[in-house]
């Protein structure tokens, strides 16, 4: 295995599972770590759409939508758009039970360098229980297919929203060389 | 043309369209004005009209999708504007009911009543085609466009504010499967389709 399979497994484990769910559509706000989730599947998921939105709260919006009209859907975001997303999950995804699965790449957790990042990445999974948001953490590359699979598989049926949070231990392994 | 008066004449021309409804007073005048199953009534997320109906036009390009948003609430995501512009799905309306003010909150003024021009933004952010109108003929003759000319369509309809008479339905859950129910896409689970 390559140095660069090995530090983005994880990402094909995320599409494989997503994918298993029935999502075919990714609606995004773009991050350094979800940009490997968007290349695997531009290169192993052709029947992905994705589409990116300006703001998270936008996302949601956009992925609700798809939703009404049949569509399996995710939307992936960093922890620092949770707080741009708040109204839109109170007020349209949680009351109108529309499902989907919620992928966030933490930022402010292990490996943080950013100061500005960490009062909201510390905040994210108070803010998700607060809301009544089950999240579940991606511990390793090996599990990621099958968790991600399952929490949306559970969302759908259950009709409420499902959250993987993705840690920098998961997703920026080398952080000491590579900071952002 | 008040903003009830013009949410009569858009019923009027409607036969199998889904439509978005902003919260507050254009979801109450869209129900006043003739409830179908086919109205999806938000009750909350200001601003995310559009994009609901972004993403229902995305993924059922056989139906046309019309959005009845505010002033006040597009203001509120201007960035929809870009995206549906990048996407530009050809089935989706986007109407603006254009007060000038926020009605459901007592009056307050929006940029439009001053120097913002919607209609302006839409046709920046790449929508295929725009309009402003005022009264109920060139709202008319408008939504005729829409039928014959691919989107995504903008029509900023400068009206003024009227008193709400009837509100929707409570119950979110309620109004999203009838919703789906209606535009053949059963949510799955209800009766209506596989699992």
């Amino acid at each position: 295995m390559t140095a660069i399979a090995r530090e983005t497994g994880w990402a094909a484990g995320v599409c494989a599972g997503l994918h298993a769910a029935g999502i075919r559509h990714v609606v995004y706000v773009p991050d350094n770590p979800l940009s490997h989730v968007l290349a695997a599947l531009r290169d192993d998921y052709p029947d992905v759409v994705t589409t990116i939105a300006t703001r998270e709260e936008e996302a949601f919006g956009i992925a609700a939508g798809l939703y009404l009209g049949g569509a399996r859907t995710a939307v992936m975001l960093q922890s620092s758009g949770l707080g741009n997303s708040l109204n839109a999950l109170t007020s349209l995804v949680i009351p109108y039970q529309i499902p989907m699965l919620i992928l966030i790449s933490m930022r402010g957790d292990a490996g943080e360098w950013n100061a500005a990042q960490v009062p909201m990445g510390r905040a994210v999974p108070a803010i998700l229980d607060a809301m009544g948001l089950s999240h579940t953490t991606i511990a390793s590359a090996e599990r990621a297919a099958d968790v991600v699979r399952l929490v949306a598989t559970t969302a759908l049926s259950t009709r409420l929203a499902g959250v993987c949070l993705l840690p920098r231990r998961l997703t920026a392994p080398s952080v000491e060389r590579r900071r952002g | 043309m008040d903003r009830l008066e013009a949410s009569r004449h858009l019923v009027a021309t409607l036969t199998d369209e889904a439509v978005i409804a902003s919260l507050g007073h254009p979801a109450y005048d869209l129900f006043a004005a003739g409830d179908r199953p086919e109205h999806f009534y938000t009750w909350g997320s200001m601003g995310l009209a559009s994009s609901i109906g972004l993403g229902l036009a995305m993924a059922r390009p056989d139906r046309r999708v019309i959005v009845l948003d505010g002033d006040g609430s597009l203001l509120m995501n201007l960035g929809s504007l870009a995206t549906i512009g990048w996407v530009r799905p050809a089935n989706l309306v986007l109407v603006v009911w254009d007060n000038a003010l926020y009605g459901t909150t007592g009056g307050q003024p929006t940029a439009t009543a001053h120097v913002a021009d919607l209609e302006a933004a839409a046709r920046a952010m790449g929508f295929a085609s725009t309009i402003a109108v005022r009264t109920p003929d060139e709202l008319r003759a408008a939504l005729a466009r829409t039928r014959a000319e691919a989107g995504p369509w903008a029509i900023v309809a400068k009206v003024t504010e009227s008193a709400p008479i009837a509100k929707p339905p409570l119950d979110c859950v309620y109004i999203k499967q009838r919703f789906m129910a209606a535009i053949g896409n059963p949510e799955p689970g209800t009766g209506g389709a596989a699992p």
